[in-house]
């Protein structure tokens, strides 16, 4: 079950040092305020009154998988393998794909081809029935919140790649609030409950504390 | 080793359909998150009126945190489905 666990995770995250922090899109960060809305995303991540924390964690992680399933969907024809012949998100993080499962020795392959990975392999862990269980009454596996955290390690990178090397495209779409949106969503979702670790938020951590230093 | 499927999950999505789910989508969100407060509330307030016994609204709560349970997760099962209905 180690692949569950991202034994993995050091081999297939690689942060490139001296690179200077902050030396990205400074456009991004402009814009980093525009979201949908007004009301309040904080109150409704929060674990509802008597609510069980995994079916909680499991509707929430179908949902993102949507949201950046096709949030991706409307950019793939910018992400290429001449436009992203690496993984990335900037120039100081360096993503090669490995599932521990059919894929145990990370490869480095194209984003395209990453996310392609990636998406299939998501989309896999939520229709097993076993881990994500459809059926009323059926209960969870004990490792479904490690297995999630996995998830949605992993959707972030795709969050990162198209932040640091989309958003422009994201710009000319006119997306920029409905990504900034779904993406706040996502982090105030993994903050409520510890979902992702820090250094793996390291790739967007100056986007994350301004879209959450303003509480709305 | 070519594991690349032949069927990709990624597909193309129309930007407008994707800024229009959003839309809809956090609407949906925050007025889920206040409706199930409501409910709860609701329920509360028909038993003080009623004056039911301590352990009969621990059963009528637990009733209706089994209900909202339920409802999630018949959700999640259908939010799977509609996407593959949509791509
Ligand atoms: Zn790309």
């Amino acid at each position: 079950m180690s692949f569950l666990f991202g034994k993995n995770a050091s081999k297939t995250f690689k942060p490139k040092k001296n690179i200077p922090e902050g030396s990205h899109g400074y456009e991004l960060m402009q814009h980093a305020a525009v979201t949908l809305g007004s009301g309040n995303l904080r109150l409704a991540v929060a674990l509802p009154e008597g609510e069980d924390l995994n079916e909680w964690v499991a509707v929430n992680t179908v949902d993102f998988f949507n949201q950046i399933n096709m949030l991706y969907g409307t950019i793939t024809e910018f992400c290429t393998e001449d436009t992203c012949a690496v993984m990335s998100a900037g120039p100081k993080y360096e993503y090669h794909w490995a599932d521990g499962q059919t894929v145990k020795k990370p490869i480095k392959c194209s984003a395209p081809k990453y996310i392609d990975y990636l998406m299939s392999w998501v989309q896999d862990q939520l229709d097993d029935e076993n881990l994500f269980p459809s059926k009323i009454g059926v209960p969870f596996p004990r490792n479904f919140l490690s297995s999630a955290k996995t998830i949605l390690k992993r959707l972030f990178r795709v969050y990162a790649h198209i932040y640091h090397q989309h958003f422009k495209e994201v710009m000319q779409l006119s997306e920029e609030a409905h990504l900034n949106t779904s993406f706040k969503h996502f982090i105030y979702f993994v903050q409520e409950f510890n979902l992702i670790e820090r250094r793996e938020l390291a790739p967007l951590q100056e986007l994350i504390d301004k879209l959450t230093s303003k509480e709305r | 080793k070519e594991i690349l499927r032949k069927d990709s999950t990624v597909r193309n999505y129309s930007p407008a359909a994707y800024k229009f789910f959003m839309e809809q989508h956090v609407e949906n969100l925050l007025k889920n998150h206040a409706q199930r407060i409501t409910r709860k509330m609701q329920l509360e307030k028909e038993m003080a009126k009623v004056k039911l016994s301590e352990d009969a609204q621990l059963q009528m709560r637990r009733m209706l945190q089994q209900k909202e349970s339920n409802y999630i997760r018949m959700k999640r099962s259908k939010m799977k489905k509609d996407m593959f209905e949509k791509i």
